[in-house]
């Protein structure tokens, strides 16, 4: 069935003409022989009946009369070569007469006619007659029909075969014309040479050349946008690359590009160049001073020829030029920085003076990262350019503190933060009054890490207000069930993160400790944001907790701030304290802080009291208490 | 002496052949003539008698053997042939034209020529078959008679069969010799 689906037109004409042909044909056939043979059987048995008919009232008188003659009678048709057989039965069966002629040929097909004898005046049957006819003229009459059919077989056949052949040269141009359109490509142009016209096959060529020539047009125009689109796709991919490899706003190539170009070589010698204070220049002048300043830049470096890359905001980089030595480089870099110290630049008619500072990676397999290493190292060092050095351990600092970040969060996840506290006792009764909470983390084997080991990287890793917030829970909590005050550290992070405020005021309300707890703040916190921070102690006093400023004494002390800020208890700084006994300054600020507190009607608090000598000052200056390892350690404490 | 009496004794014995009926040929025709008279097709409107009458016609002094021909045919038929229901009586020529039941005629051997014309006159003019012991009565008029040759062979006048418009089944004529 498949293949006739997809077999060729011609085939499937000539399977179909040669299945209808045959159907009709057999149909035919079978009807016109059973009509022959039905025509030339019944004529047969009507020659035979003739036959009988012609003697059977003879024969029956005969047979009445009981004439013994029946032979006689019967010679008018026995001569006949066609009658092979005659019988005549009596009425009981007897055989009367058996007359036979010649053994019949096998081949041919015996006719048998039997008759009634009956007696000619009362019809009585008296008897039978039985006429075996030779069937060789029926035989001789379906073999000339066989042949005949057989004939007109071979004819129809053969003139089947004829029109296959006809047809499929008939259907040749479709062949062509196939073959043609299927070896077609956009571009060339075909023409159908057909053996012969019929109207159809140029129906079909001339609506292919029709199709053709729309192919034709409709390729330019499909060659025409794919140009422009190329085009397009190249401006883009350039654009996207530009965008990619270089920078927007001062157009020199950017990091990534740093990035690849580094790949070329296993180790490289690059400078990062960062744009001291270029914060408070964008502060102060706006970000699109700031830009402009940042393309002077950019332009100046390109006419010193640095070939330098943009990295960062306001950083910049060199690599190290072909053929120059690592010396030359740095003298290069040294001479580039004094440049620009000299250099003005100008931002809406104001001249601008900029300083920079370099780090510079040697030979490095990771320049950009020692280069930035060596950036910080000369910041910090307050140096114009640093080299990084692979001895100083710098990078295993930031591992160190990568580690400690991922400590102290574990130690969040799994309640490691823990507190001691510190007494701080009235100098006069030598009570403790207070406590002082302290975190510290602890490790699994029970050792405590202090704060300052980890504080400081908390505070770059946003964990510090975590830490804040379960260092408050569990000192409220302890506090509870206790009758002492107590206090704890906040940073101005704290402070200006709104979350850790509500929720300290929850835990306060939830702990009902406000009443005894004192929040200890830097002064220099308080000078920075002191709006926030006012807010912060008119809240938190609200609920009944008392503000501490700690370490006071240090830096630029402002009593005008503190009288502003309405604080309880002035913490003065343990470095004014450890050596009061010894140094005779210290003592004077001292005793100017306390009489500044005893003014205003506030408490203060001398940290760092190591030995009974301090202590003994402390007393002396009138200080209202005293907290140090003298006399107090920082331990748990149980509820 | 002797010898002339064994032949006057030879004499006598071929006269007394030569005037005797052939039984073989009685036998015959006490076989088959009861069965033509069944085939003549008008028999029932001929007489008005359920039964029919056979009559065995002789001449002089033949009666009794007339009468053994018409026991005989008594008795081999039964008084039936197919259907039909018959009787066979002797009767002399001058009871035969007197008669008007009478269905088939049949004449003895020896009857002298001027009984068998009148008998066969009347057969015509009566269209009733006249059939007789010898084809040579046939000359006078009988309708018709069965010799015995090779085999039995009915023979009909064809002259008298038209005079007398018998009417037999067609196939009597199939097997019947005609004599004009």
């Amino acid at each position: 069935m498949n293949y006739f689906r997809n077999a060729r037109l011609s085939t499937k004409l000539f399977l179909s003409m040669l299945l209808v042909t045959s159907v009709i044909f057999v149909t035919i056939t079978l009807v016109t022989f059973s009509i022959v043979r039905d025509l030339t059987l019944n004529s047969q048995k009507e020659k035979a009946s003739l036959l009988i008919d012609t003697v059977n009232p003879a024969v029956s008188l005969s047979l009445f009369l009981g004439l013994n003659d029946l032979g006689e009678k019967l010679s008018t048709i026995t001569h006949r070569d066609e009658v092979v057989e005659l019988q005549i039965l009596d009425i009981h069966g007897k055989i009367l007469l058996n007359y036979r002629q010649h053994s019949p040929l096998k081949s041919s097909q015996m006719i048998n006619v039997t008759e009634n004898l009956v007696e000619p005046s009362s019809l009585k049957p008296i008897g039978s007659i039985t006429l075996t006819y030779s069937g060789e003229e029926f035989t001789q009459t379906m073999n000339r029909f066989y042949t005949l059919y057989a004939w007109i077989g071979i004819s129809i056949f053969s003139i089947l075969w004829l029109m296959i052949l006809w047809i499929n040269r008939l259907l040749l141009p479709i062949t062509l014309i196939a073959h043609k359109v299927r070896n077609y490509k956009p571009g060339t142009k075909i023409t159908f040479d057909l053996p012969y016209t019929q109207r159809e096959f140029t129906h079909i060529s001339h609506s292919f050349e029709v199709m053709q020539e729309s192919v034709i047009k409709y390729s330019q125009e499909i060659e025409s946008i794919n140009k422009n689109l190329e085009m397009k796709i190249a401006e883009q991919t350039h654009k996207a690359t530009r965008h990619l490899y270089y920078d927007n706003l001062t157009s020199l190539p950017n990091r990534i590009k740093l990035q690849e170009d580094l790949l070329e070589n296993p180790t490289n010698t690059v400078a990062i160049l960062n744009i001291d204070d270029f914060k408070e220049i964008n502060d102060f002048f706006g970000i699109d001073a700031g830009d402009w300043l940042l393309t002077q830049i950019a332009h100046w470096l390109n006419e010193m020829k640095f070939k330098p890359y943009r990295i960062g905001g306001d950083e910049f980089a060199f690599r190290l030029k072909e053929g120059q030595s690592h010396i030359e480089f740095q003298y290069e870099i040294e001479n580039l920085l004094l440049s620009l110290n000299e250099r003005l630049f100008m931002i809406a008619d104001e001249t601008v003076h900029v300083r920079a500072t370099v780090g510079i990676a040697i030979d490095s397999s990771k320049p950009l990262i020692h280069a930035d290493v060596a950036l910080n190292k000369a910041r910090s060092m307050k140096r114009p350019y640093a080299i990084y050095d692979r001895s100083e351990g710098i990078e295993q600092q930031y591992q160190t503190n990568i580690a400690m970040s991922a400590q102290i969060r574990q130690a969040l996840v799994e309640h490691r933060i823990v507190c001691q506290y510190q007494p701080i006792v009235s100098s006069k009764s030598g009570a403790i009054e207070k406590f002082e909470t302290l975190v510290r983390i602890q490790n699994e084997d029970g050792s405590l890490i202090p704060p300052y080991d980890f504080l400081p990287i908390a505070q770059k890793t946003k964990l510090y207000h975590h830490i804040t917030q379960e260092v408050v829970y569990q000192a409220c909590n302890l506090f509870a069930s206790r009758q002492e005050q107590f206090s704890i550290n906040l940073s101005g992070s704290d402070i200006l993160d709104h979350r850790t405020v509500m929720t300290i005021e929850n835990i306060l309300r939830q702990t009902g400790t406000a009443d005894r707890i004192i929040f200890e703040i830097l002064e220099s916190e308080g000078i920075e944001n002191f709006e926030e921070v006012a807010i912060f102690i008119t809240r938190m006093k609200a609920l009944g907790a008392k503000i501490a400023i700690d370490d006071f004494g240090t830096g630029y002390s402002n009593f005008e701030n503190i009288l502003k800020l309405n604080v309880d208890i002035l913490k003065i700084d343990g470095s004014l304290i450890k050596s009061i006994d010894l140094n005779p300054r210290n003592r004077i600020v001292v005793e100017a802080i306390v009489d500044f507190a005893h003014k205003i009607g506030i408490d203060t608090v001398a940290e760092f009291v190591a030995s009974e000598e301090i202590l003994q000052h402390v007393k002396d200056l009138n200080i209202t208490y005293a907290q140090g390892f003298h006399t107090g350690k920082p331990q748990f404490l149980n509820q | 002496m002797e010898v002339l009496m064994r032949i006057i004794a030879i004499l006598l014995i071929t006269v007394y052949l030569a005037f005797a009926s052939d039984p073989l040929v009685i036998n015959a025709h006490v076989r088959m003539l009861p069965k033509i008279m069944a085939l003549d097709t008008r028999l029932s409107s001929k007489t008005d008698t359920s039964k029919k009458i056979f009559a065995v016609v002789y001449d002089g002094n033949q009666k009794s053997e007339a009468q053994s021909i018409a026991d005989a045919i008594n008795k081999t038929h039964n008084g039936k042939v197919s259907t039909l229901l018959f009787n066979a009586i002797s009767l002399s020529a001058n009871e035969l034209v007197d008669r008007r039941d009478i269905a088939f005629v049949y004449v003895v051997q020896k009857s002298n020529p001027k009984s068998l014309k009148k008998i066969a006159a009347w057969g015509v003019e009566n269209s009733i078959p006249t059939f007789s012991y010898d084809v040579a009565d046939l000359e006078y008029g009988i309708l018709g008679s069965i010799a015995i040759e090779r085999t039995s062979i009915i023979y009909i006048n064809k002259k008298n069969l038209k005079e007398g418009k018998y009417h037999f089944d067609e196939a009597l004529y199939q097997i019947a010799r005609f004599v004009e």
